[in-house]
């Protein structure tokens, strides 16, 4: 029994596990620890004419310069955003983006596959889940997986739909700041106010920790979900895309300069020069930078990253010479002028004795071990996390109406009240909002709910307590009562960036390799069950109603019953279904004139017991035909 | 003494010492008692916060994460019902709110009108603000001072039996005062 650790990052994830007392990176059949989140489509089939999985990580970056239009990578930028808000970093990227209205989910477009950035993290999750398996000899019993800590409401649902489309038993969402802290056994020091630097592929978090009693509290966080390292490669890919005179680099072009941009970076993080080399396009381009005019280059982007920890210090109430130790997280913070600006803001050099790419995975490993119970930290450590950003809802005006403010530890729950505007309105709308500015359209759209089933009342009279609860990874649920009838009002739920359940199942349906998954195979249970359930049902009623049969009614009876029992012994559980229906169509005329002749009969026999029961069972068979 | 959900077993707490089961939270908890505290308007925001720790570890959801959903349930309530309690036991207005009408702040809607006296007081520190913002705060900040020297001395005397009903009047008060000094912007 383990539970792993998964660092689900925007360029590389990695998976970890306790093993004894120390958690430890399991690695992949060539010993990297590394895997990159990058998925392919190769859009080739299986014999059976599906699509054949696509190649997921290493596998999916070889030749990925010749194949850039199918190569997904950094897909965690999109997680949980909407189309209009992914149009605006698409531009920069690689692949295209399926066409679709501006708030629908982002869908890519990966040759002749359209796909969520859901399903692409999914598929790197399942690879990790794997190797975890094959490292365990078993099947991992829960996972828990970072996300950074400025993640909002829709992009950590996101997160755990990718999970759950893994088919993983996902226990926790952890923020990375806070794996990371962990990892580094920050804990241990007892008391202390930290700062979390950490600057990715993609994201840049600053986060501010304190340590007391075994208790970690996010006192804020802050960070841009739009600047990473790639920023520093895209600059310099730039530079040595303007040096060969090309204008507009699209696809494979744009890929090997930016393979290139890469290998300089790191080049210089040990060395004072670089030397590029590159074909582009067929034309061969040589030239030399060094540091100096690589800092130069980079230095407005890096110092991007001030103005976050400035928001996060001033929210936390505490100035930069208040943090007791400065912890270095992600790989673009062994850029040397990363570590220069983090030094001189913070005023002391900042912690590196782990690898900033493992920090959060190590961390994730041990929290997933905390949560087995068995863990020697279980007992005394305990991990409160905050609210990234202001939940609130859409008042009369436009102007937000703040329910959970920023920073506030969860969960939480908040509740609010409100009624009607006519007199007999049956339903109130509402619209959720993520964010600290005024007006509700400067904030980010979370959900709009319809509050349905509100008694007749005059207007103003009904109170309608809406209760917001945000739960321990940071996601949002919402709960209504009329408080005079207590009557629950029903909530319709249209997540306005995110995927709705029903989504999430055709998903499920649809994914390659859950043909043995047990999701499929409780689904097929599931429809087996019923399909027995209403075969008991129809066999009873034929043989005690036999009379009540007209015409071909039985033998159209008796077909459908055994091509459903055929069915069932099949696993087509979509045929399965279809008779299943079919049968309860077939049966409704019959179903009806048994209900009539025993309301005669117990009518004739004036057994008020009996008519009170028949009746009930009308009413039952009426609603059942409503639903 | 009510006995454990599962167990069956007498608890006392939220969590069952024989079986380690949660317990169902009450719907409206005393805000100081769930975080072992007796109730006092003055306090020690770092007692607080000790105890907001202390009562946290034992009810936290991820002390259960392997436990059923409903045990999850519960803990995510307990918990929220902390969090909660430390926000207002911290905050010196919703303190008192609480300590006087045993029910946290209602919407601004429910407040009631202040005196004439003070709302002319009101009128007139907005009017010289527009003239002269630095002497408007300067007079806010005053009056507010007075009135939180009220606050406290109405919770002294509350000791030696006294009445708190005039408690709601003056956190008004206080609350117009501070949008004075905000400049009119909550």
């Amino acid at each position: 029994m383990a539970n792993i650790g998964i660092d689900l990052g925007t360029t590389n994830s990695l998976v970890a596990v306790v093993m004894g007392q120390t958690p430890r990176v399991l690695l992949d059949d060539d010993g990297r620890s590394m895997t990159p989140s990058a998925v392919r489509y190769t859009g080739a089939k299986q014999a059976d004419g599906s699509d054949a999985p696509p190649m997921i990580g290493w596998d999916a970056l070889d030749n990925a310069v010749d194949h850039a239009e199918t190569t997904l990578t950094s897909v965690k930028r999109f997680m949980g955003r909407s189309l209009d808000e992914a149009r605006k970093v698409a531009e920069e990227l690689h692949y295209t983006l399926a066409e679709g209205e501006g708030h629908d989910v982002v869908r890519i477009q990966a040759g002749d596959k359209v796909v969520t950035p859901v399903e692409v993290s999914a598929w790197i999750l399942r690879l990790l889940y794997m190797r975890a398996n094959e490292c365990l000899m078993a099947e991992p019993t829960g996972v828990v997986i970072t996300v950074p800590a400025y993640f909002d409401d829709a992009q950590r649902q996101a997160t755990r739909d990718a999970g759950k489309l893994a088919g993983m038993n996902v226990l926790r969402l952890l923020n990375e700041p806070t794996a990371a802290a962990l990892a580094y056994g920050l804990q241990e020091n007892s008391q202390g106010t930290y700062a979390v630097f950490d600057l990715g592929g993609g994201t840049f978090d600053i986060s501010v920790l304190e340590l007391t009693e075994g208790v970690f509290q996010v006192l804020s966080t802050a960070g841009d979900t739009r600047l990473g390292g790639d920023d520093f490669d895209r600059e310099l890919a730039k530079l040595i895309l303007s040096k060969a005179g090309i204008e507009n680099a699209k696809g494979s072009v744009l890929r090997a300069a930016m393979e290139a941009a890469e290998q300089a970076k790191r080049d210089l993080t040990a060395g004072e020069i670089a030397a590029i080399s590159v074909e582009l396009g067929g034309q061969s381009v040589q030239m030399q930078i060094t540091r100096a005019e690589f800092n130069d280059l980079i230095r407005p982007i890096a110092e991007r990253t001030l103005k976050s920890c400035k928001q996060a210090l001033a929210d936390a109430e505490m100035e930069p010479a208040d943090m007791d130790g400065v912890v270095l997280v992600g790989g673009s913070t062994r850029v040397p002028l990363v570590r220069e600006i983090v030094e001189e803001f913070f005023g002391q050099k900042p912690l590196s004795n782990l690898d900033p790419d493992k920090v959060v995975a190590l961390g994730a490993a041990l929290q997933a071990d905390i949560l087995t119970g068995s863990s020697e930290l279980s007992d005394d450590l305990l991990l409160m996390d905050v609210v990234p950003l202001s939940l609130g809802v859409e008042t009369m005006g436009g102007v937000v109406e703040r329910l959970i403010w920023r920073s506030s530890p969860i969960p939480v729950t908040a509740s609010e009240t409100f009624t009607t505007q006519v007199d007999g309105q049956n339903a109130v709308d509402l619209h959720v909002l993520q964010g600290e500015r005024e007006l509700a359209k400067d904030n980010r759209s979370l959900a709009r709910f319809k509050l349905k089933g509100i008694p007749d009342m005059p207007a103003g009279l009904p109170r309608v307590k809406v209760t917001f609860t945000v739960d321990a990874d940071g996601i949002l649920s919402v709960s209504a009562t009329e408080q005079y009838t207590k009557t629950h009002a029903e909530i319709e739920v249209q997540p306005s960036y995110g995927l709705s359940d029903d989504e999430i199942e055709n998903m499920l349906e649809s994914a390659i390799d859950n043909a043995e998954s047990d999701v499929d195979q409780r689904l097929l249970i599931e429809a087996r069950v019923e399909a027995q359930q209403v075969l008991a049902v129809v066999d009873k009623s034929v043989k005690a109603d036999v009379d009540l049969l007209g015409g071909n009614e039985t033998q159209v009876i008796s077909q459908v019953s055994d091509a459903l029992r055929e069915a069932c012994e099949s696993d087509d559980r979509k045929r399965i279904q279809e008779l299943t229906t079919k049968l309860d169509e077939v049966t409704a005329p019959f179903a009806q004139r048994r209900i009539e002749r025993d309301l005669k009969l117990a009518l004739e026999g004036q057994d008020a017991l009996q008519v009170l029961d028949v009746l009930d069972r009308t009413v039952k068979a009426a609603e059942d035909a409503a639903n | 003494m009510t006995q454990c959900w599962q167990c069956r077993e007498p608890v006392q707490g939220p969590v069952c010492a024989g079986c380690g089961a949660i317990q169902p939270p009450p719907p409206h908890p005393d805000l100081f008692a769930i975080l072992g505290m007796s109730p006092s308007f003055v306090i020690d925001r770092k007692a607080v916060d000790k105890a907001w720790r202390a009562a946290s570890r034992k009810v936290h959801p991820d002390r259960f994460a392997g436990a059923s959903a409903v045990q999850r349930r519960m803990a995510l309530q307990w918990t929220a019902h902390l969090n909660r309690a430390r926000k207002v036991i911290r905050d010196e207005t919703q303190r008192a709110w609480y300590l006087a009408t045993g029910s946290e702040r209602p919407s601004e809607g429910a407040n009631k009108q202040p005196d004439p006296a003070f709302l002319e007081e009101v009128f007139e520190l907005n009017m010289l603000r527009a003239e002269d913002p630095e002497a408007a705060i300067l007079r806010a900040g005053e009056l507010q001072g007075t009135e939180q020297a009220r606050l406290a001395a109405l919770f002294a005397a509350q000791e030696k039996g006294g009445s708190l009903d005039a408690v709601p009047a003056i956190l008004n008060r206080l609350n117009y005062l501070s949008t004075v000094i905000s400049g009119g912007h909550e």
